[in-house]
């Protein structure tokens, strides 16, 4: 059973105290990469939520006078070929890549939670159904579904969100299924059921909440992917359009003419999709080490 | 086993029938078909020509009708006629499949050659500064996107050499044929050599905990021959296994690598023929990729099946 | 006849491609290594509409006449025999008629005759029974009624009215002659021409590829074997192929200012020049409803634009401001500057063109408190989003707040055509600087090409008057005059006429790139290598 219990964990690890300060203190020298890992992603939640202040210029603002500026004092990242502040750009693009992350991990985990329970809870015809549509998406790659769903849907921002997270809910979905099926069979789940608790209420406050640990660190590890496959996307041009700043397309304007000449645009927008993918991946780590020690190495 | 075989390969076909009509609708929900994108340039649409080209390539048909002529080509080796080239599909796409297939392959190469001993290598010093620093470099290596880490390899190789691989269909020397294959190859190849690093880690740990691991320790065996007769020996098939379903999934890093390094595989073509809504191709190139998924997926569930029976109980 | 704002530097470059004389004997053989931008939808000329066909296409046909192709600016008195031996007009100027050169024969083997220009331009008139795919240049063949042939080698024009600029437009790079017994699928896949090279391949995003002729009938032509186009869509990477000596020659007009450069540090003694393409980059209005149904805020539209920001951020101020026409000197056609500058919004006080624009808005009831939402669409690809970005920031200066609406290459020309736009930022590209095609296809009312709509039946009667006026210098000042009145009606605001550099390096000899047409000078039968 994976349910969440820090305290054991943590006596278990040897902490004398599990309580306050002194408890988030241990936990972070305990799982030290998975905490650079948090403070990485706070960070840059805390950049797009304050893109605003943050950004020294408007993103969208063309200077014809501060055109292909190489880094300094006043441009930090330097500027496009627009005269465009990179930094304002790279701030304002966590957004978008935040935006794509979030949304279409929170989407594509939600149907599959939904395909999982239902399937794994109702199982017969419809769990037959449900288990080859998963089996359907995925037979595909990640980025060659998102990409003909985007060719589909036209690139937008909700498009690109629901193109990514469709090709997510398989692994959610099995995920699920496994999880219910093996939860069915507990006692306290017989339990309900003899007390007369209807199927739909079975499933959602008993199997449902027993299954959201898998599924947290499930999500945490594809947020990471989501965002890389929304950087491939728009460095293809299917991803997001302009004027909307994306890491990803900010990358392949600058990779068709300026590899040479302003190396400045290539190399922070991958910096910045690299280490938001890092930091998701160092906690994702954590995570899975924490809520399901089944795993641990 | 036989049951279990034949199970497998229906469920299979009826995998393949799905995509082929996910694909097969999704292409036609897109607003804009080939004639809007053959007459763009023309900047205007007549809309008689329209009508008319329309009909030539069967597109006024209703759908279940184009569907079933697709479908009907297909079982007969005819993938039909590529919209934009006007030549059969068939003749656009299997020159390609080599170009992508080497890359494929030198990519799994590389990431076997690194991803292996240093997933050994992490395991057998659990919890040491080593593991640790290796773990951190094969994550980092699962942040880097595969098309930016392209675009590093062309900018350093140019401000070394001043100039970087242009593909060429026929390499004159071995540096330019490695250069043009090795190089893009890496590129892939990186991502996958982190995964299959972790997985090897992972594999190999569990195993190490295994009872006669504890047994031939206990018996004597030294450390180093406990390690990698014993447990790699074990842990070695985990890991091939994954990295043939790996194969498939490479397709994702050699879509964008072909597009930065310029190289004509059948990966970029997907993009390509995507931008020109030429509907055999895209059609074709997802099927041909859903079945080197499924076949790996086959292939690989057959070889678990063989060495754990158990596996054939469960779904 | 050369642009005069060109650097000093780039004008000494130039040199070398005039010095054909001083080269000596021009050497034979060896295969001209060229990239190219993109993979071009078929081998058809006719059926394109974009020099990424007729750059690789043209070495494979012959057309009745040609524009000199070492003469940068085409005009009239450039035109030169190539299937046709001399042509003359009737007397009423309603007939063309050329004598054709015999002994010519197709790819294939089979004879050059009548029939095939019959044929030809038949197809382009919708009067045959074989039918293009598409027909874009229909158009220009509107006010011929017939083609007629007086035995195997000689061909005629019969025209409506007299219309001087007919043997231009039959000059163009985009007006090859077809064989009659080829039909228009096989010349989309398998080109057959009279030309100095003969097709021999063309796989898609990878390579076209071309051979000599080795039975054209210009003796001793072509010099080179053969042609070979890689496609290379990643301009940093095909600039890089060509610095590093994998090709020998840039596509032509593709090479962008700020790559320009880099050629010019990475390989200093390659052959550079920067010409104008006769594209101009404009906004179409959406003028049949509002806000823009509104004269005045049109007006002020026209007069926020910074013509010279656009030209200094995507050019490094090296592009052309002016009117429909192509401005001076490239262009034939320009109006003079005192008269451009006399229309609204192209003055040079900016600032004060801004006020009055705010004047306008303000009347229109628009302020600072009370801005106008806007959509600016444009398509997916860089050379129309990067001026509709650029716009989009100089319009907030008159209570404009616009959103780029990026739109699909597949949607574009229906989305226009359904008028389902506010603003658009358009290419207009014009095959021959000539004002037969550029008002006729873009203001003239119920024209395909005609996306705003812009209807007005005493500029159509201009339009005629200046086609039939056969005094070269009155057809000028009419010329202007319309162009005045178009710019001032904000018909299709331009902003500016672009222009791109080619490269090609030192050992290349015999190219010229033309200044007033990117879609004329490419047959490359004496285009030769020294090496």
């Amino acid at each position: 059973m994976t349910t969440i219990n820090f305290d054991s964990e943590l006596r278990r690890a040897g902490a004398h105290s599990t309580r306050g300060w002194r408890r988030l203190t241990f936990l972070a020298q305990r799982y030290l990469l998975g905490t650079v890992g948090l403070v990485i992603m706070v960070l840059f939640v805390w950049m797009a939520i304050s893109a605003d202040l943050i950004a020294r210029y408007d993103p969208l603002s063309v200077d014809s006078a501060q055109r292909l500026a190489a880094p300094s004092a006043a441009h930090w990242m330097g500027t496009d070929s627009f005269g465009r502040d990179v930094w304002s750009r790279i701030v304002h693009g966590a957004r978008i890549s935040l935006a794509v992350g979030i949304g279409a991990t929170a989407l594509g985990s939600t149907l599959g939670v939904i395909v999982g329970l239902v399937s794994g809870y109702l199982s017969g015809w419809v769990d037959l159904l449900f288990q080859r549509i998963t089996d359907i998406l995925q037979a595909l790659p990640l980025l060659v579904l998102a990409l003909v769903m985007t060719a589909a849907l036209g690139p937008s921002l909700p498009n690109v969100i629901i193109a990514i997270a469709i090709p997510l809910i398989p692994t959610v979905a099995r995920v699920i299924r496994a999880n219910t099926l093996a939860l069915r069979e507990l006692p306290f789940v017989e339990a309900a059921k003899s007390i007369g608790m209807s199927e739909t209420r079975i499933a959602l406050r008993h199997v449902l909440p027993n299954t959201l640990a898998p599924l947290i660190v499930l999500a945490t590890a594809q947020l990471g992917s989501t965002i890389l496959t929304e950087a491939s996307l728009s460095f293809l041009g299917l991803g997001i359009p302009e004027p909307y700043p994306s890491w990803g397309r900010m990358l392949s304007e600058s990779a068709a003419e300026y590899v040479r000449t302003a190396p400045w645009l290539v190399i922070f927008p991958g910096v910045a999709i690299s280490l938001a993918v890092f930091g998701t991946n160092l906690f994702g780590d954590a995570l899975r080490d924490i809520l399901d020690p089944r795993q641990r190495g | 086993m036989f049951a279990y075989i034949v199970r497998r390969l229906a469920l299979m076909l009826v995998t393949l029938f799905g995509i082929s009509v996910i694909i097969f609708v999704l292409l036609r929900v897109v607003p804009g078909n080939i004639v809007d994108i053959l007459f763009d340039a023309a900047g205007f649409v007549d809309p008689t020509d329209k009508a008319n080209l329309e009909k030539e390539l069967g597109l006024n048909l209703p759908i279940y009708q184009q569907y079933l002529n697709w479908i009907g080509g297909l079982l007969h080796g005819d993938l039909g006629y590529s919209y934009v080239s006007e030549k059969p599909a068939l003749q656009e796409i299997l020159p390609r499949i080599p170009i992508t297939a080497r890359l494929a392959a030198l990519a799994l190469l590389f990431s076997a050659s690194i991803g292996i001993p240093l997933g050994v290598l992490s395991a057998v010093h659990q919890g040491s500064r080593l593991d640790y620093t290796l773990r951190v470099v094969s994550l980092s290596g699962l942040s880097l996107p595969s098309f930016w880490l392209g675009l590093l390899i062309l900018m350093a190789s140019v401000s070394m050499f001043g100039s970087m691989p242009i593909y060429n269909p026929n390499p004159k020397t071995w540096t330019e044929a490695f250069a043009i294959y090795a190089v893009p190859a890496m590129a892939v190849g990186f991502r996958s050599a982190a995964l299959t690093m972790r997985i090897t880690r992972s594999s190999m740990l569990e195993i190490l905990r295994q009872d006669y691991i504890r047994t031939a320790r206990a018996k004597g065996a030294s450390e180093a021959s406990v390690n990698y007769r014993h447990a790699l020996k074990n842990a070695i098939l985990p890991v091939i296994t994954v990295i043939g379903i790996e194969a498939a999934f490479l397709i994702g890093g050699l879509i964008v690598t072909e597009t930065v390094f310029n190289i004509p595989g059948v990966a970029r073509f997907l993009v390509e023929a995507l931008r020109w809504r030429d509907y055999p191709i895209v059609q074709n190139l997802v099927m041909l990729i859903a079945v080197v998924v499924v076949v790996a997926n086959f292939t690989v569930d057959m070889l678990y099946a063989a060495i754990d029976p158990r596996i054939r109980y469960g779904d | 006849m050369r642009s005069v704002h060109a650097l000093a530097a780039a004008a000494l470059l130039l040199l070398p491609a005039y010095d054909l004389a001083s080269a000596g004997e021009p050497k034979q053989g060896g295969i001209l290594r060229v990239y190219h931008r993109d993979s071009p939808g078929s081998a058809s000329i006719h059926e394109g509409a974009t020099y990424s066909i007729n750059i690789p296409f043209m070495p494979v046909f012959n057309n009745l006449v040609i524009f000199d192709q070492h003469i940068a600016q085409n005009s009239q008195d450039t035109i030169r025999p190539e299937l046709a031996e001399s042509w003359a007009w009737s007397s009423d100027n309603k007939k063309l008629t050329f004598k054709l050169r015999q002994g010519v024969k197709w790819h294939d083997g089979k004879p050059f005759t009548s029939a095939d220009v019959k044929c030809t331009f038949d197809m382009l008139m919708g009067k045959s029974q074989q039918k293009f795919r598409q027909n874009p240049r229909k158009s220009w063949y509107d006010q011929v009624s017939d083609v007629t042939v007086n035995g195997d080698y000689e061909a005629s024009f019969e025209l409506k009215r007299p219309q001087p600029a007919l043997i231009s437009l039959l000059a163009s790079g985009y007006t090859p002659v077809y064989p009659c017994h080829v039909s228009p699928a096989e010349m989309r896949t398998k080109p057959i021409g009279t030309g100095p090279f003969k097709f021999v391949e063309f796989k898609a995003n990878e390579s076209i590829k071309l051979t000599k002729n080795p039975d054209y009938f210009k003796k001793g032509l072509p010099h080179l074997d053969g042609i070979e186009f890689t496609i290379i869509p990643n301009r940093s990477t095909a600039i890089l192929g060509f610095v590093s000596g994998k090709f020998d020659m840039t596509f032509p007009t593709e090479v962008s200012i700020p790559l320009l450069k880099e050629v010019k540090s990475q390989a200093p003694n390659a052959v550079c020049v920067v010409e104008p393409i006769n594209v101009s980059t404009n906004i179409i209005v959406n003028s049949s409803s509002p806000p823009f149904d509104n004269i005045d805020i049109r007006r002020a539209l026209a007069l926020a634009l910074d013509r010279k920001a656009f030209v200094q951020i995507l050019f490094e101020g090296q592009a052309d401001i002016g009117g429909t026409m192509l401005p001076a000197p490239g262009g034939l056609w320009a109006m003079p500057k005192e008269m451009l500058e006399s229309i609204p919004g192209y003055g040079p006080d900016i600032n004060a063109n801004r006020e009055e624009a705010r004047k306008l808005m303000q009347k229109a009831g628009y302020g600072p408190d009370k801005r106008l939402a806007v959509k600016v669409s444009t398509r997916n690809i860089p050379v129309y989003r990067d001026p509709a970005v650029i716009l989009i920031d100089q319009i907030k200066s008159i209570y404009i707040d616009a959103e780029l609406d990026v739109v699909d290459t597949a949607q574009w020309f229906p989305k226009v055509a359904r008028k389902d736009y506010t603003l658009g930022l358009n290419l207009t590209g014009n095959a021959v600087d000539d004002p037969d095609q550029s008002f006729y296809e873009n203001y003239s009312c119920g024209s395909e090409r005609n996306y705003t709509n812009y209807c007005n039946k005493e500029i159509e009667k201009l339009f005629d008057q200046q086609s039939a006026e056969t005094d070269v210098a009155k057809r000028k000042k009419l010329v202007w005059e319309i162009d005045k009145k178009l710019q001032e009606d904000v018909a299709r605001p331009i902003i500016f006429h672009a222009r791109q550099g080619s490269c090609w390096q030192p050992y290349v000899k015999g190219i010229t790139i033309m200044v007033n047409s990117s879609y004329n000078g490419y047959r490359y039968e004496d285009v030769w290598m020294d090496k």
